[in-house]
Parts: structure tokens; C-alpha cells; sequence
């Protein structure tokens, strides 16, 4: 197996008093969109600068590509802080070539991809305007473009949607789907559980500078959700719920509603059980019952047992 | 550390800046405004006034003649300042009845004053004027010199003495300077010596208060607008402020160049034109190699001593009132010259002088002056350039840490001793 993208060891970070971030550690697995999750205040901006060597940790170690964070490297990440701002009175176009610059990439590079990138992002007609005549999703728009310009294996965004629209949103993460296609990893932050239940493979949940739950979104809800199945057949009076529970794999039926909520033993495959109720039943409708990742959240920062 | 991105800094920061009109205005306008100080209030104060128009009762009857000769001889020369329309009244029989006269007249703005000459009062070494303004000082010392002059030629031709041959005897005699310097003896106006030292030490001041300004003004945006955290990710905080400092420093440069060229252009010799609208006597002093090197020189120290502190204060601060506030305490080492540069100008190599240009934040300004008005020992000049240089250094050492953790921080203003605090942690 390829070594994660980016890897932390118990990083630690004390302001004076405050223990900002207390013993982080995870993986990020190469090709995939992380969501680094939490609420405010519990330590993800800063865990980003630590990442992004904004700021040095006072413990731990950060391993990007595999080894210790070089300088190069972070000409291979692109970075979209959460406090973000562009020049006022440069041009779209001298912004983000100035960006390209910083990154070691020549004008005449950047130069075509940035005409690219503003008709991917419907900025084709405002590369020549100034960034004081743009409204602020626009802005956003401008900064993401500049964040990906110089084409990193990594994205690290800070809060990427925050003050987008609905359109600007589902336009944001088509973009980050498409470079997870690309095989490139995303680590993104957000509060926003419904956006990162969509997008992400993988979460870490961080609550006053601690991890309280990380790993593959998939496998968490599994898990959390106690490997549990809603099952609907189209004549309820063929349910013999005895009979389900003879099935190999699960544990219990129970009806509910007009349903039947099946629990599985924890690393049974519901489609193995599926196959298995096809041969008796006619199912028309036989779904995970995952908790969602609001709900994930909520009980995990609250301090309920995970 | 990677040059190459400080460079690409410092490349925006002077682009940026050289394409604005600001930079343009400020080039072409502040020689404009500094003539304008100097030749406007010359020109009105020349032409632009009226003739004082004075009447005059004689009662010696002897003066008069001499006074209107005097007066319109020194309007031949040229020199004067104030213009006099004379008008000479014979004494009336009644004099109290002829000053009342004369005070109505001046009410009524007939004459703006009136002075009485009679040979009790002149014996008293006095005599009167009478105006509804008693403040014209200028006017009246001019008057008091004139008809000073000419009652003392006339006391002298009472007592018996031949007013010519004294005229001749007491001629004054002119004040010749010569500069002396390695490079041999040259004729050179004292006074044109000053107008260059004063000229250099304005700009110098001028320039290091201007873009010491914009250093905290470009740091202070990146910070409010967060531009720099999207910055630190590509550059390090050390790069970013050194190419910020560079970038504006070659801003500076080249407008300095384009204000020193045209400077040796119109002092050339050879160019009338500059000479023609100068005084005659008035040496323009030339702009010498070593000269313009030693003030390229402490334009740097002085650009980086001053910028150094410009973007510490830009970066512990929130906006720009904050920052201003700050600022002012770095601005009294740029100001504090200004109270004393006379007296360094008159004795360049005098106590004040000599500590003065030691001290480093001082170091620029003075030097500047001093060196424009003459070479200072060589030790001199090597201790204070070394002092100014560790200094500087030791201030972008300094400025470095606390701006690396002061771009990130917003809210309350630090303390002191937070801002040591931050230079230890870094």
C-alpha cells in the first residue's frame, strides 16, 4: 500500500496557556477527500497551519509525501486558508499569475491555465477587472482558481465553503470531486456535516484539540450505526420474522412501522444478507440504516461513548 | 530562505508602485512644491507688494534730498525688498496743527505713514513714525537702516568731515569663501553650500518618512485584507517582508535617481538656466560623485532602519489608526534633526555634530548634512557607518521575528511585553 499523503504523529500546540492542540494524529490517504471535522474553537485551523508550517508545532511530527515536511513540498500542496484575501487593486489575471509566481510557475505557464480555470469557474469575462469590482463569491472563486493553479497532489482547504451559494457550493465540490478523480487528495475543514457527508471518504473528528473519532466515513457509520439494515417487502404478511432471524448474519428483526429493522452481526456485508432475502422474499426496498454525520458529530462532541 | 521568491515579492511590490500615478505625482510633484516654497514667497515679497507711500516733513531741511537719493538709489540696485513713494512736505508754521493733518490723511489712506525729521528729536537719536499699522516690521527697519545711514553722512558733514572720503574709508568688505577639500581649492558660495546640504536633508527625510509609510501601509493591508495567510503558505514570513522591504526600497531608489540626475542636470555647468533665475554671487555647487554615492548610502541605512520599524509596527497592529499611533514614536528619530541641523550645518565637526551622526537612528540625517557641508574624518565616518550597519541588521533580525508571528495575530494590541515575547519564540 502507497504511504499516506499526509500523516500526523501526536502533533501538540500551546498558546501560553491554552493547549490549542493536544496529541493529533492521522492518516490521509493518497487519492481521497478528507474532511477534517469539529466545531469552532476546536483546534482545525491552527492543526492546518501546523500542516502548512504557518506555524511550528511544539510536539509531533507532520510527514507530507511520505517523509518530513520539505520546502519543496509546499510547492506541491495548495493551500486555501480560511481567512482568505487577494490584493484589491490588482487585476484577476495579475493576481493570479503573481499566485503562479509564488509557486514557482512562469507567466507564460500560468498563463493558459488561468484563462481555463475562469471559464471552468464563469469568470472568463472578469480576468481584467479588478478585484475590488468582484463580489465576494467571485472573490472565493478567484482564491480557489489561485489554490489549485499550480496543479498540487494535495489541496489543504480551510472552511472552502463558507459564504458560497448553493450554485457556488455544488460548483466547489464537482471541482474537488473531479481532482479526487485525478487521483490528487483533498483535506478539507468544515462545520458543515451535510457538505462533508457527501464528499468525504475519510473524516477526522476533532473536539478541544483532541481526536474523538477518525477513520473511513463508510466503516464509522457502519460501526456507529451498529451494522443495522431497514427492510420493506411488498406483502408484509409474508414477514415471518423467526424466519429472518435464521438468516445467516443476523442477529435480530424487529418490526418498526410498516418495516423491519434487521441487525446484523458487525462485519456481516448487507449484500450478502440481501441475496439471501431475495430467495424468500420480494423486497422492494432493503437500505443501510447509517446514523447521518450530524448526528455522528453531535453525540461524539458531547462526549457520548464512540 | 528562497531569494527567488523574496524576489518575486519585491517584484510585485515595485510593479505595483511604479505603474500607480502616485508614485509619478510624488516624483514630479515634491521638487515642484519644494521650489514653490522657495521661490513663491521670494517672488511675492519682490513684486508683488505695493510702494509704502510715506510722507515726510523735514525740518532740518537738509535731509530730505539725501533721503530721496538714497532711496531710489538702492531701488536701482535692486536689493530691496520694500519699495518707498517719498513725498516730502514743507514744515508748516503750526506744527501741532500740520501732525494732525498728517494723521488725518493717514486715516483718511491717503499715506500709509508719515515721519517727522526735526534736529531735537534726531540730536536724541530718535525719530518718528506714524502709521495706522505699527507692524510692518520689515518696512520700518528698512527705513530706520536708510535714514540712518543718511543722517549719520549728514551729522558727519556738520562736524566738518568730508563725507566721501568716509564713505570710501567704511566700505564693508565681502565675505569670499573658498571650500577646501582633497581635491584642491574651489571657489564656492557658503551659502551655496548650505542651500545643498539643506536640499539633500530634506529629500533624504522626505523619501525615508514616505516610504517608511508605505512599508507599514503594504504590510497593514496584507494583514487586514488576510492576504497574507494565503501568502504564508507560499512564502516564508522572512522572504515576504524582505521583498516587501526591497521592493519599495527600489521604488524609493528610483525616484531619488530621477530627482539626483535632474539635480546634476540643472547644475551642470553649462546650464544658464538654473543660473539665470539665481541671485547673482550665489555659487550652485555641484553634485560630486562621492557625494551622491554617500547619499545612495544612507538612503539604504536609513530606508531600512526606518522600514524595519515601519513594518514591526504595521504588523503588531490592527489599523491604521493603531499603527499610526505607533508610528509616531519612530517618527522622533526622523524629526528630532530638523531641531538641530543648523547648528550642525555651522559646525559640522562640533561636539553635537560628531555624537549626533554616532547615534545610528540619527545617523542618516546628519550624516547627510555633514557630509554635504564637509568631508568628515575618515574615522568618523567609518564608525558611524558601522554602527548604522549592525543596527540595521540587528533591527531586521528583530523586525523578522515579531513579524512572522505578528501577521497572523489579529485583535488586541501587544505590549511590550508580548512583542519581546514574540521575538524569544519564533
Amino acid at each position: 500500500m502507497t504511504s499516506p499523503t499526509l500523516e500526523l504523529r501526536d502533533v501538540r500546540k500551546t498558546y501560553g496557556d491554552v493547549a490549542a492542540v493536544r496529541g493529533v494524529t492521522f492518516e490521509v490517504p493518497a487519492g481521497t477527500i478528507f474532511g477534517l471535522l469539529g466545531p469552532n474553537g476546536a483546534g482545525k485551523t491552527t492543526t492546518i497551519r501546523m500542516i502548512m508550517d504557518i506555524i511550528a508545532p511544539d510536539s509531533g511530527e507532520v510527514l507530507v509525501f511520505g517523509h518530513r515536511r520539505t520546502r519543496e513540498d509546499l510547492r506541491r500542496i495548495g493551500y486555501l486558508p480560511e481567512e482568505r484575501g487577494l490584493y484589491r487593486k490588482m487585476t484577476v489575471i495579475d493576481q493570479l499569475v503573481y499566485l503562479g509566481e509564488l509557486r514557482g510557475l512562469k507567466r507564460r505557464e500560468s498563463l493558459p491555465r488561468i484563462v481555463d480555470w475562469l471559464e471552468r469557474v464563469d469568470l472568463a469575462a472578469w480576468g481584467k477587472r479588478k478585484i475590488e469590482e468582484l463580489s465576494k463569491g467571485m472573490q472565493q472563486k478567484v482564491q480557489l482558481v489561485g489554490t489549485v493553479l499550480h496543479e498540487p497532489d494535495l489541496l489543504v482547504l480551510d472552511e472552502p465553503f463558507t459564504g458560497l451559494d448553493p450554485i457556488n457550493q455544488s460548483l466547489f465540490r464537482d471541482l474537488l470531486l473531479d481532482y479526487r478523480r485525478r487521483g490528487k487528495t483533498v483535506v478539507l475543514s468544515t462545520h458543515g456535516m451535510l457538505l462533508a457527508e457527501k464528499l468525504c471518504d475519510h473524516i477526522c473528528l476533532i473536539s478541544a484539540g483532541e481526536v474523538v473519532l477518525a477513520g473511513e466515513l463508510r466503516a464509522i457509520r457502519r460501526r456507529l450505526g451498529g451494522n443495522a439494515y431497514r427492510l420493506r417487502v411488498a406483502n408484509p404478511q409474508q414477514l415471518d420474522l423467526d424466519r429472518l432471524a435464521e438468516v445467516p448474519g443476523i442477529e435480530r428483526a424487529v418490526t418498526e412501522d410498516s418495516m423491519v429493522k434487521l441487525l446484523l452481526a458487525p462485519d456481516v456485508d448487507g449484500g450478502r444478507v440481501l441475496r439471501e432475502l431475495v430467495g424468500f422474499l420480494d423486497v422492494e426496498e432493503f437500505r443501510s440504516e447509517e446514523p447521518d454525520l450530524e448526528e455522528i458529530f453531535i453525540k461524539a462532541v458531547s462526549g457520548a461513548a464512540v | 530562505m528562497r531569494p527567488s521568491d523574496a524576489y518575486v515579492v519585491g517584484k510585485r511590490e515595485y510593479l505595483v508602485r511604479i505603474k500607480g500615478w502616485g508614485f509619478w505625482v510624488a516624483t514630479f510633484g515634491l521638487p515642484l512644491f519644494m521650489a514653490a516654497m522657495m521661490a513663491v514667497p521670494a517672488l511675492l515679497m519682490t513684486r508683488g507688494h505695493t510702494a509704502h507711500r510715506l510722507a515726510l516733513v523735514d525740518t532740518t531741511g537738509e535731509l530730505a534730498g539725501p533721503l530721496r537719493e538714497r532711496l531710489a538709489s538702492a531701488e536701482r540696485e535692486g536689493a530691496r525688498v520694500v519699495d518707498f513713494d517719498l513725498r516730502v512736505l514743507p514744515p508748516g508754521p503750526d506744527a501741532a496743527a500740520q501732525r494732525a493733518r498728517l494723521d488725518r490723511m493717514a486715516l483718511a489712506g491717503e499715506i500709509d505713514a508719515w515721519i517727522w525729521l526735526d534736529e531735537e528729536d534726531l540730536g536724541r537719536g530718535r525719530f518718528e513714525y506714524h502709521s495706522e499699522s505699527v507692524s510692518s516690521w520689515l518696512t520700518q527697519e528698512v527705513l530706520q537702516g536708510v535714514v540712518s545711514e543718511v543722517v549719520a553722512a549728514w551729522r558727519l558733514r556738520r562736524a566738518g568731515f568730508d563725507t566721501e572720503k568716509i564713505a570710501e574709508l567704511t566700505r564693508g568688505v565681502d565675505l569670499r569663501t573658498v571650500k577646501v577639500s582633497e581635491g584642491g581649492s574651489s571657489a564656492e558660495g557658503g551659502f551655496g553650500g548650505v542651500v545643498l546640504a539643506i536640499f539633500l536633508f530634506t529629500i533624504l527625510y522626505a523619501v525615508l518618512i514616505l516610504y517608511g509609510t508605505q512599508v507599514m501601509q503594504g504590510v497593514l493591508e496584507e494583514k487586514t485584507s488576510r492576504i497574507v495567510e494565503v501568502m504564508t503558505s507560499a512564502v516564508r514570513p522572512l522572504e515576504l517582508m524582505l521583498g516587501k522591504l526591497v521592493g519599495i526600497c527600489c521604488v524609493g531608489l528610483t525616484q531619488v535617481a530621477i530627482w539626483i540626475a535632474t539635480a546634476v542636470l540643472l547644475t551642470a555647468p553649462g546650464v544658464f538656466a538654473l543660473r539665470s533665475i539665481l541671485p547673482a554671487g550665489l555659487n550652485v555647487p555641484s553634485f560630486t560623485p562621492g557625494l551622491v554615492l554617500h547619499f545612495l548610502a544612507l538612503f539604504l541605512i536609513g530606508f531600512f532602519l526606518f522600514a524595519t520599524l515601519y513594518a514591526m509596527v504595521g504588523a503588531a497592529t490592527n489599523n491604521m489608526q493603531e499603527a499610526q499611533h505607533l508610528a509616531s514614536f519612530a517618527i522622533v528619530f526622523l524629526v528630532a534633526p530638523m531641531f538641530f541641523f543648523m547648528q550642525v550645518i555651522n559646525d559640522p565637526d562640533g561636539r553635537l555634530a560628531v555624537v549626533t551622526s554616532m547615534i545610528p537612528f540619527f545617523m542618516p540625517l546628519v550624516m547627510m548634512l555633514r557630509i554635504a557641508v564637509k568631508t568628515p574624518p575618515m574615522w568618523q565616518l567609518a564608525v558611524a557607518y558601522t554602527l548604522a550597519i549592525v543596527t540595521t541588521c540587528g533591527l531586521v533580525w528583530v523586525c523578522a521575528r515579531v513579524y512572522r508571528v505578528g501577521i497572523l495575530m489579529y485583535g488586541k494590541r501587544p505590549t511590550l511585553a508580548e512583542l519581546w515575547r514574540w521575538v524569544r519564540y519564533a
